[in-house]
């Protein structure tokens, strides 16, 4: 590892369009347990033995690009795979419908003992994983696809409702006692995001006010336009980031302006949970993405050996967990290790 | 043949692997005169300027500038030897100014250490004396060159190639995108040059043009010499004919009579 | 201006081809006017935008023109603006750079990385005085790559720089997360040198912390004082020179500038609305002495002004100049200003209202500017009359919006803008009839008064910065917002300055405009074309470089999607400012001035509380405008100087 480093900061510096496929590996060796083995597939799709001798094979096919939201819920899965000494795929489909529907076609080919399927594009897959279960095979949907996994007959769906996430956050600043909330998105035309506000708005008893500010690419223009939007209402006493980048970005505005400013935010990075640490942010909603890669599989599992289904058909949800000072430190340990 | 001519060509060939693009080609320029070199198109013009201009070398014959045998092997190294080209395009920036087209590529600078600018008062005065020089009263240098006549633009290339030193000027059909009138006015440049001591090198298809400024005539056909003449060893008819042959020859004369009665007007 | 008819008639009087007739001297020279002059720099589109966007969010919110929003607006312009100026020059080189937005993000993380403490989740633990160079050497890198793929291969910039981009972009991601295990990469104030570089790179000057009291005197001092030599100097370059100069204006002109002193003395000392209305009319009357007086002294009088001549040309626009300026009046009336009912979509009635009345209002003063031009080819008595009752007009329309600030969001101070433009107006076409306009080039005069134009900007700039620099204790009393400039401002100021010097005045800016107007031209001309454009990549990469350590000392942490997809608001800020996508033609100034009208655009909306559903609607028309504006420029550029 420690070689691979300077190797791979070399490369950096000479800026050589360099084959990052170092990563690859060093997950694979994380969490695989005892005695895993990886091993790759043509698909990409990385196949995890357990060395119990289990005959069950489960297909987890997500949305995922393995960026660090996905990598902690392929973490999750992995430990419950190894766990419950289990066989998993995992089937990453980078946001591409058309290869998750591949993916999906190509476990049932494989005699898939069940599915574990994210929803980004209902159109698209909900028709695939219908066939699957009416050819026997149970599915449970993921992250994504609350309001289809019924239509699928889908044994459970284990996520977290955004709408739900930001109602939560409404009572955190209701209990503030804060009045006037901005509600800062750093996307236009993501519906998930909107939905947080809607829910904070549902929830708050005081004033929302939702805006985009500007893309996480640019924090510079996204301070600037948090901060323009609270020196233009004296009454703003508290900001609600729907992202972490966001939220960051929020509470240097505050700062610039001086204002006494409540800060909430959504996910986790190593930034947000130190200011929370600090104390200059009050909470940041926690989905708690390890548990969307965990139960899918416990479920399928428990389905296959003993029929039980969780939740009574309700959805799971995995979130809103939140992290405050409290909790903070812990979970930034945590969140290094790469669990959440 | 002057006994030491500035600019003597001897028995040029140049081949493409197994095409023949020029085949023994022979002529002469002297300092104060202009050889005009006439061929149809494909008659190996364009190579022989390229040779001449560094672009090319030739691939037997020998080039002798001042009676010295010379081989010029990139543009920079015909143009420190004094072969300046004045291609056809005008290698000129249409949206810069005249004075910095004049200096492209060899601005004067002032300045300390590392730190140069170009000297832009100098370089506009020089601009326009040498414009003057030529007859040409530049308005004002700052002028983007696009905004001029196309004789005008041609006017800046040729008093450019002289003040850097220029002792031979190769003109690649300076009037062939032009109209009658503003023609005229480019053949006009041509004496001025001529006049001012430079050897000049005036490429053609169109021998109404080159028989009133020419003191010398190359005609090339499909890469071979048709002929090497001094002005008194051939008449404007005959050079017109070996040229085009008769059918275009009426066409060519109304438009000779009015290029150069062009001339003289200006 | 003025004279366009007579330099039109001049042009078509000069033969297509000049040279061909004998040298007639200077009666070619077609003189253009001071406004002319300026009006065809191609920087003055951005220019106009940067007032008009300024004045249009100011008008509309009260938070725009308070210092911590200048502040804000300024941050921004900052970054962009330092990418703007690289990559339009780069473009006038006539190629692209796709790969610069995410290089800015790429050399902040990778400085984070080579200074970041070693351990598990760690990196190099490199002094910062070492990583500082050492990532301007990658950077000169990258930009050198760039450049010569783009050279050797001979494929569009486009497509070898969007293949940088790929890669930067994978590397940011793959290496975080290699080396940190995180998408974000993070380092702390431990870091060797970090005191040293801290303030070179996120240096701060808290407004608050410096209080000067006597501020005011000094800005409105050097505001003022700045404004009358512009002043003077635009008169100096309007107006034909005295051989011998009458003394007998002197007086007069002093009689003007205590006029001046004392109305703001008057202004200064009491407090109410009949004392400030009398200061006012002592302020313009005195402004109207002075520059007479001054005039009297240095020019020439008018040989004859002419009589009224209101001809059936100008009498149309003149009316219906009027009667639209009227209308807007009785709009705002007549509409309830409250009412934030939606009529249909997406307009309140209130919003609505403000539409009407800049259509109104704008048309109007069209209008009554196109009268204005069309009396002025008449005599200037004409011109007199017509601005007269153009001014009356502004001054009408001023108490308007001053009736209609109390309810809405439009800022009293506007009503002293409007009165004060129509003083400007009134005086400007009473000088018109009283002294004779130059019509010839007097290059001296020029020289004096380009001089005294500088020198007032100066001031004028200078009290501008010492009043958002500092602050008086009644601010701080009154509870104004903190205000932190950013040392980011002076890189930015100090990049652009040395790139418009470089693109101006060195060999290399001139070889720039040659490589992207004519590469093939400039290869025969012996300039070393691929060499510059080479060095227009490391430009543009060292830019970026400069904003990546920028936004690593300021946020002390990167994520790997920091920069993606910001190229193409650097090419828009750099068209905006003038720069022709097709190379050969731009400047860096412009694309600095493109760079704040985009800034202002987003920090405006903001503060108008405006939905930002509508931002990228505003930006386009930005763009459409700023694109037809300098397409208009240029054209003038050219047809002006033949």
């Amino acid at each position: 590892m420690k070689n691979m480093r300077w190797l791979a900061m070399l490369l950096a510096l000479v800026m050589v369009a360099a084959a990052c496929s170092g990563s690859d590996s060093s997950e694979a060796t994380t969490d695989g347990g005892d005695s895993t083995e990886a091993e790759s597939t043509e698909g990409g799709d990385e196949v995890v033995e357990a060395a119990q001798a289990g005959d069950l094979t489960f297909h987890m096919i997500t949305h995922s690009d393995d960026g660090p939201f996905w990598s902690v819920v392929k973490r999750g899965m992995d430990a419950a795979c190894s766990d419950l000494g289990v066989n998993c795929v995992w089937a990453p489909g980078v946001n591409d419908a058309n290869q998750m529907v591949q993916d999906i076609e190509g476990a049932l080919g494989e005699g898939s003992n069940g599915i574990a399927a994210s929803l980004p594009d209902p159109a698209a897959l909900v028709p695939a994983l219908q066939g699957a279960v009416n050819g026997g095979t149970p599915v449970v949907t993921l992250n994504s696809g609350a309001n289809d996994y019924q239509e699928i007959g889908a044994l459970t769906h284990v996520g977290q409702t955004e709408f739900i996430a930001g109602q939560a956050a409404g009572e955190r600043f209701n209990a503030a006692g804060v009045g006037h909330v901005l509600c800062g998105q750093q996307e236009q035309n993501n519906v998930g995001l909107t939905e947080r506000c809607d829910g904070l708005a549902d929830t708050f008893s005081g004033t929302v006010t939702t805006d985009f500010m500007d893309l996480d690419a640019d924090t510079s223009a996204q301070q600037a336009a948090i901060n323009a939007a609270m020196a233009a209402d004296d009454s703003i006493d508290g900001f609600l980031g729907v992202g972490p980048v966001i939220t960051m970005s929020g509470l240097r505005a505050a700062d610039d302006l001086g204002r006494d400013v409540t800060i909430g935010g959504f996910d986790l990075t190593p930034e947000l949970l130190g200011a929370i640490n600090d104390g200059d942010i009050l909470f940041t909603v926690d989905q708690q993405q390890y548990l969307q890669g965990y139960l899918p599989i416990l479920q399928l599992y428990m389905f296959q050996t003993n029929s039980n289904v969780i939740g009574g058909g309700l959805p799971i949800l995995t979130g809103p967990g939140f992290v405050t000072a409290d909790n903070a430190a812990d979970v930034l340990a945590l969140s290094e290790a790469g669990t959440r | 043949m002057a006994e030491h001519d500035l600019l003597q060509l001897d028995n040029i060939s140049k081949f493409y692997g197994n095409i023949i693009a020029l085949e023994g080609v022979t002529t002469s320029v002297n300092a104060g005169e202009v050889t005009c070199v006439l061929g149809d198109n494909g008659a190996g013009k364009s190579t022989f300027i390229k040779i001449l201009a560094g672009v090319h070398q030739q691939s037997a014959g020998t080039i002798k500038l001042n009676g010295e045998e010379v081989m010029f092997k990139s543009p920079r190294e015909a143009l420190d030897a004094g072969v300046a080209t004045v291609y056809q395009d005008l290698a000129m920036v249409p949206l810069m100014s005249v004075w910095r087209n004049f200096f492209l590529g060899a601005e004067p600078t002032k300045g300390i250490g590392p730190i140069k600018m170009i000297d832009q008062a100098k370089a506009m005065r020089i601009a326009v004396e040498e414009m003057a020089k030529m007859g040409i009263d530049i308005r004002d240098p700052e002028q983007p060159v696009g905004t001029l006549s196309g004789g005008e633009r041609q006017s800046v290339a040729i008093a450019r190639a002289g003040y850097f030193g220029a002792r031979v000027l190769i003109l690649d059909e300076p009037t062939s995108a032009l109209g009658v009138k503003q023609s005229g006015v480019v053949l006009k440049r041509i004496v001025e040059a001529r006049n001012q001591g430079l050897a000049v090198i005036f490429i053609t298809h169109n021998p109404a043009h080159a028989y009133p400024v020419g003191d010398r005539f190359l005609i090339l056909n499909r890469g071979k010499s048709m002929g090497n003449f001094a002005k008194e060893e051939i008449t404007q008819q005959e050079l017109t004919g070996l040229m085009a042959g008769g059918a275009e020859l009426q066409e060519l004369q109304s438009e000779l009579e009015e290029a150069i009665s062009g001339v003289k007007k200006s | 201006m003025s004279d366009t008819g007579t330099a039109d008639a001049v042009v078509d009087a000069t033969p297509s081809d000049a040279v061909a007739s004998a040298p007639a001297a200077d009666e070619r020279l077609a003189y253009r006017s001071i406004f002319q002059r300026l009006f065809i720099r191609p920087e003055i589109g951005a220019v106009i935008g940067v007032v008009g966007v300024w004045t249009f969010f100011w008008a509309v919110s009260l938070n725009f023109g308070t210092t911590g929003q200048t502040q804000n607006w300024l941050d921004i312009t900052a970054t962009l603006g330092i990418m703007a100026v690289a990559v339009s020059m780069l473009m006038i080189g006539g190629e692209f750079d796709l790969s610069s937005g995410a290089n800015t993000g790429a050399m902040g993380i990778l400085f984070i990385l080579l200074i970041k403490e070693v351990g598990e989740l760690g990196g190099l633990g490199l002094s910062i005085w070492i990583a500082v160079p050492l990532s301007f050497v990658a950077a000169m890198g990258i930009g050198w790559a760039n450049g010569v793929m783009v050279e050797r291969t001979a494929l569009p910039s486009f497509i070898v720089t969007l293949a940088t981009f790929f890669i930067l972009r994978g590397l940011k991601l793959g290496l975080s997360k290699l080396l940190t295990g995180q998408i974000s990469v993070t380092f702390t104030d431990e870091s060797h040198g970090y005191g040293f570089w801290q303030p070179v790179f996120a240096g701060e000057w808290q407004r608050n912390d410096h209080i000067w009291n006597s501020r005011d005197v000094v800005y409105i001092g050097f505001l003022v004082l700045g404004a009358a030599i512009i002043t003077l100097a635009v008169c100096e370059m309007h107006f034909v020179r005295r051989d011998k100069l009458a003394a007998s204006g002197l007086p007069i002109f002093g009689a003007g500038v205590a006029g001046v002193a004392a109305a703001i003395f008057l202004m200064h000392t009491t407090d109410g609305v009949s004392a400030n209305i009398l200061a006012a009319a002592v302020l313009g009357i005195s402004i109207l002495v002075g520059l007479y007086g001054f005039s009297t002294w240095r020019f020439e009088p008018q040989a004859a002004a002419g009589g009224l001549n209101l001809d059936g040309s100008i009498m149309p626009p003149l009316l219906g100049g009027l009667i639209g300026v009227g209308l807007a009046s009785v709009a705002s009336f007549a509409i309830d200003s409250d009412n934030a009912e939606t009529l249909f979509f997406p307009f309140t009635v209130q919003g609505l209202r403000v539409v009407l009345m800049m259509i109104l209002a704008g048309g109007g003063f069209t209008l009554l500017m196109v009268a204005g031009n069309k009396a002025l080819k008449q005599n200037m008595t004409t011109k007199l009359v017509v601005s007269s009752l153009t001014a009356a007009a502004l001054v009408g329309f001023a108490f308007v919006i001053r009736q209609s600030a109390e309810a809405t969001k439009f800022r009293t101070e506007l009503f002293s803008v409007l009165l004060f433009v129509a003083l400007a107006l009134f005086v400007w076409s009473v000088l018109g009839v009283r002294f004779a306009e130059r019509r010839k080039i007097d290059e001296a005069a020029d020289r004096t008064g380009m001089k005294a134009m500088v020198l007032g900007l100066a001031l004028m700039i200078t009290a501008v910065v010492l009043r958002h620099l500092f602050v008086v204790q009644a601010e701080l009393d009154a509870g104004v917002n903190p205000a932190k400039f950013s040392v980011r401002m002076l890189w930015f100021f100090a990049f652009t300055a040395v790139m418009v010097w470089i693109l101006a005045r060195t060999r290399f800016g001139s070889w720039t405009f040659a490589v992207g107007g004519n590469a093939q031209a400039a290869r025969q001309v012996g300039v070393p074309a691929a060499r510059t454009k080479t060095q227009l990549f490391m430009i543009v990469s060292g830019a970026a470089w400069l904003v990546g350590m920028l936004l690593a000392f300021r946020l002390s942490s990167l994520q790997a999607g920091a920069g993606d997809g910001e190229e193409f608001e650097y090419i828009i800020a750099a068209v905006v400012g003038g720069t022709m996508l097709t190379g050969g033609y731009g400047t860096a100034l412009g694309a600095a001035f493109g760079a704040a009208i985009m800034a202002m655009s987003l920090v405006g909306i903001q503060s108008a509380r405006w939905n930002t559903d509508w931002r990228w609607v505003f930006l386009g028309v930005i763009l459409l405008l700023a694109v037809i504006a300098n397409r208009f420029i240029r054209d003038r550029a050219e047809g002006a100087r033949r």
